[in-house]
């Protein structure tokens, strides 16, 4: 049977993984911090032809926004050249919204 | 709109690799360019690599193969025997440098921090954001050398009514409709101490940090200086490219965007390089380190606090060998065995600003000064 004190080393000692892990600057080096394909879903053909075009997808796959944050993007991307059709505009902006949206901090 | 066909040609890739569902994508392809340990890729196409604090504190000199690498539009191939830097606009003599004829001009030798502007994005407690999410090491302290922008004009002979400097350069984006990438600054910085920087760490300037020639504007932020520049304009006004215009501003929740302040000189930071996060490390007198810059402006001073800010201790500074060169700082300090603890840092400026606690967020993450905490167990 574990005492009181056991439990609370073996929290101490997750509590301390979990801040190493977040952290970043400790052990090996990251290569990647953020998924490299865009997630299985509705709107991944769209996302690899549009968004791919000009950069890699973890630069999508880091950011966090609400439909509005993306309808910008995606309004500033159609102004430089991506032309989806309406109803690919509104599938994309629903799979980035539903795959990447507000951040909960 | 670019035809994919066109896209691919552009790219040098054959009609056998697909961009959607292929076997070979360009960020894959790219990804096999392996940066160095110590460094995290936060994108792979275009590049950007941030240093690890435990790379960081290594050395006062950031070595250039750790160094941070921050591209807007990807790392263009440039002949550079066929390489000219064209000096135009309100001058009375436009020159066409090659890199010969700028390697036998003056050279300066100036070291001096570049942070990205948007370091510390990551950090920002915003549920939106966007661009990419940078910790704290999109910076680094290195020896650049190269003609002074002084030098230069001096010889184009600028014309009086040359207020600013636009810096165009060779780095495109994949669709033809994105605006290039061109930034300017006031002719005052400008003929002050800004370099066309042809080596970095004592080597040529590598293809990725700009290579064969960037700007580097001492204590500004990164964005201004141009890498792969190819051409110098003297003008009248700022530039009103996107990236002057729109880009680069601190707009704050709630504020108006066309009255936001511009992204220019750095804010004074500090950063912890040890202990690193999460460490154990033996009981008894800890040593703290790491680095502090301040902008045009140098440091100060820089304190550290073992109590969640309640008492500050002034750490050691070594010398200022140039006000926007980072200085090392260190203390040592007791601490009783057997407990977790935390390390704050904090620097001041010259012109005395200091670290906020929490810098203001804004909605693309710019300038994110906030104090550096690390928490750490003493065993």
């Amino acid at each position: 049977m574990w005492t009181r004190r056991a439990w609370a080393a073996v929290l101490l000692v997750a509590l301390f993984a979990a801040a190493a892990g977040s952290a970043g600057d400790k052990g090996p080096p990251r290569r990647e911090v953020y998924p490299a394909q865009f997630p299985d879903g509705a709107g991944r053909p769209l996302a690899e032809r549009y968004c791919a075009i000009c950069h890699a997808p973890t630069l999508v796959t880091q950011q966090a926004k609400d439909s509005t944050g993306w309808e910008k993007t995606m309004s500033q991307m159609e102004k430089w050249g991506i032309q989806p059709t309406p109803a690919e505009h509104d599938s994309l902006r629903d799979y980035l919204v539903s795959h990447f949206g507000p951040r909960v901090r | 709109m670019l035809r994919r066909r066109d896209f691919l040609r552009r790219l040098g890739l054959t009609g056998a690799v697909a961009l959607a569902g292929g076997a070979l994508k360009p960020w894959e392809a790219l990804a096999k360019a392996a940066p160095e340990p110590g460094l995290i890729v936060r994108n792979t196409w275009p590049e950007h690599w941030e240093t690890t604090l435990d790379a960081l504190g290594r050395a006062w000199w950031t070595p250039n193969e750790l160094f941070f690498v921050r591209s807007h539009f990807g790392a263009p191939e440039i002949d550079v025997s066929a390489w000219r830097l064209e000096v135009t606009g309100l001058v009375d003599r436009p020159l066409s440098l090659s890199l010969s004829e700028l390697k036998k001009a003056p050279q300066a030798d100036a070291v001096t921090v570049l942070e990205c502007a948007g370091n510390g994005r990551g950090l920002y407690k915003l549920p939106n954001t966007a661009g990419t999410q940078w910790e704290r090491g999109a910076v680094g302290n290195a020896r650049w050398a190269g003609p002074l922008l002084s030098t230069i004009l001096y010889h184009a002979d600028l014309k009086p009514e040359a207020k600013h400097v636009w810096f165009e350069a060779a780095d495109r984006a994949a669709l033809p409709d994105v605006p290039p990438f061109v930034r300017s600054i006031p002719i005052e910085k400008a003929l002050q101490d800004t370099m066309l920087a042809l080596r970095m760490g004592g080597s040529p300037l590598p293809r990725l940090h700009g290579g064969p020639a960037r700007i580097i504007v001492p204590g500004w932020y990164g964005m201004a200086s141009t890498k792969w520049v190819t051409r110098i304009r003297a003008e009248a006004t700022p530039s009103d490219n996107h990236w002057m215009a729109r880009g680069y501003h601190y707009v704050y929740p709630g504020e108006d965007p066309a009255s936001a302040a511009p992204v220019q000189e750095m804010k004074v930071k500090s950063i912890i390089t040890w202990p690193l996060e999460g460490s154990r490390i033996p009981g008894g007198s800890v040593h703290f380190a790491g680095f502090a810059w301040g902008g045009p402006a140098g440091v100060r001073l820089v304190e550290v606090s073992l109590d969640d800010g309640r008492d500050w201790r002034p750490a050691f500074l070594d010398a200022e060998r140039s006000a926007t060169a980072w200085r090392a700082w260190s203390v040592d300090l007791p601490v009783d065995p057997h407990k977790m603890m935390s390390v704050m840092v904090r620097a001041f400026d010259g012109n005395g600003q200091q670290q906020p606690l929490e810098a203001r967020a804004n909605a693309s993450g710019y300038g994110n000064n906030s104090i550096h905490r690390v928490s750490f167990r003493v065993d």
